[in-house]
């Protein structure tokens, strides 16, 4: 009887230790989830510095102001060309599309950013796709990918200034300041749009005071737009016969002279487009 | 500092300037690099003088273009100087020296031969009213640039098996 009981404290004690161990390891894993971004509930007895890419949930896109600067992306094309894009000499967001060839996910999006009008992006919105360089990429491949009506920017440089943690990822910049206001993962059109969207609420206070009125004329042709320019005219006080409208000299139209276009110009590209 | 070369010409971009250093693909004939820098949003499809682009610029914003001709006008009087202007001033630029005039704007545009390479740099300021304030980052993008004897660039290492 007493050989039973000391058998079984020892068991008790023996899966008590077990258990404790699986415990601490637990926490332990909890804890680096927490650290990557993933984590769920308080680790309030973590106190390390977290970098800003590890605040993110990866599964949605954030936005958030003070991301920090975004540098300019530089690289080259799939065709072998240099390229580098600014984002902090506008007024307008640049969307920046961090994507891989090979990428199942990155499919869709290669089709949504390079027919960006279809995202409803706010007015202004630049989009550019960047891949890492040659030397992870093979531009053929990011070629094929590539229809000509985005910037296409393969730089590993770029994934490594903007601490991109895998494809796809996203990047929106404030051009106006040049900083960073949105950055994420998204796994469908739709969360980007979303983040987009939150981005643009952040910030619209001071769009509101920097929105340029658009021209009547975006987007019009043949009579519609004739009809158009004729309303303009009339709100800036040009009506049918003002003289402005019949210069009389090639100085009514340039008041600093002729231009001298193409003037005395050599033409040794065969297919020089001026 | 970003910097961008390719087709023997390099930039380390100054501040604010973005670029494209590219050679146009043509059916027919020879074409040769052009190089392209602005302070502004620059798109993808626009002239080699800047056609589609200058349009955008605003009072503040420059554009300077750096195109090759042909190995044919080595030699030629026009392209007789050597190496590219050094520092330009407010007084080289004029609204007549525009290829396309646009109202406001002023440009400038000089020959020479660099490295063996016949050029034409042409720069375009969206103010020339602002010359004063917009010549010296000319001058910056002008000076950033590097021009090779050739336009073979050192090959890329190709992703391969380890």
């Amino acid at each position: 009887m007493v050989a039973l009981v000391v058998v079984s404290t020892f068991m008790v004690l023996v899966l008590g230790v077990l258990v404790a161990g699986l415990l601490r390891s637990h926490a332990d894993i909890l804890r680096s989830l927490h650290e990557l971004g993933v984590g769920v509930g308080d680790p309030a007895s973590t106190t390390h510095s977290v970098p800003s890419l590890s605040a993110l949930d990866p599964a949605t896109p954030s936005s958030a102001s003070g991301l920090g600067p975004a540098p300019t992306v530089a690289g080259v094309t799939p065709t072998g060309d240099a390229r580098a894009i600014a984002v902090d000499h506008n007024d307008g967001l640049t969307l920046l599309g961090f994507l891989s060839s090979g990428c199942a996910t990155c499919a869709g999006f290669w089709h949504a950013l390079q027919a960006p009008e279809a995202l409803n992006l706010p007015d202004g919105t630049r989009v550019a796709i960047v891949t890492k360089g040659p030397d992870r990429e093979v531009p053929s491949e990011v070629g094929a990918l590539t229809t000509g009506r985005v910037p296409v920017v393969m730089s590993t440089e770029a994934w490594l200034d903007y601490k991109i943690p895998g494809s796809p990822f996203f990047v929106l910049v404030d051009g106006s300041t040049g900083q960073m206001i949105g950055q994420g993962v998204a796994s469908h059109v739709g969360q980007l749009a979303e983040l987009i969207r939150r981005a643009e609420h952040d910030r619209l206070p001071d769009r509101r005071r920097r929105r340029r009125r658009p021209s009547p004329l975006n987007g019009l042709d043949g009579p519609a737009r004739a009809v158009a320019a004729d309303d303009v005219l009339q709100a800036a006080g040009i009506h049918p016969g003002d003289p402005s409208l019949y210069p009389t000299s090639l100085e009514d139209v340039f008041p600093f002279g002729t231009p001298t276009e193409s003037a005395g110009m050599p033409q040794a590209h065969a297919d020089q487009v001026d | 500092m970003p910097t961008i070369g390719a087709h023997g010409i390099m930039s380390r971009l100054p501040a604010g300037f973005e670029g494209r250093i590219f050679v146009r693909t043509s059916t027919v004939g020879m074409t040769y690099p052009v190089a392209q820098f602005a302070t502004f949003p620059l798109p993808d499809n626009v002239g080699d003088f800047g056609s589609g682009a200058v349009t955008l610029m605003g009072p503040l914003d420059v554009f300077v273009c750096l195109f090759e001709y042909g190995p044919e006008s080595s030699g030629t009087a026009l392209f007789a100087q050597r190496g590219r202007p050094a520092v330009l001033s407010p007084n080289d630029f004029s609204p007549v020296r525009l290829r396309r005039g646009l109202l406001g704007q002023s440009g400038t545009q000089s020959f020479f031969t660099e490295a063996g390479r016949p050029f034409s740099l042409y720069a375009v300021l969206g103010s020339h009213v602002h010359r004063a304030s917009l010549v010296p980052r000319v001058n910056a993008l002008i000076s950033s640039l590097t021009v090779n004897s050739t336009t073979a660039d050192v090959p890329v290492p190709r992703p391969q098996w380890n």
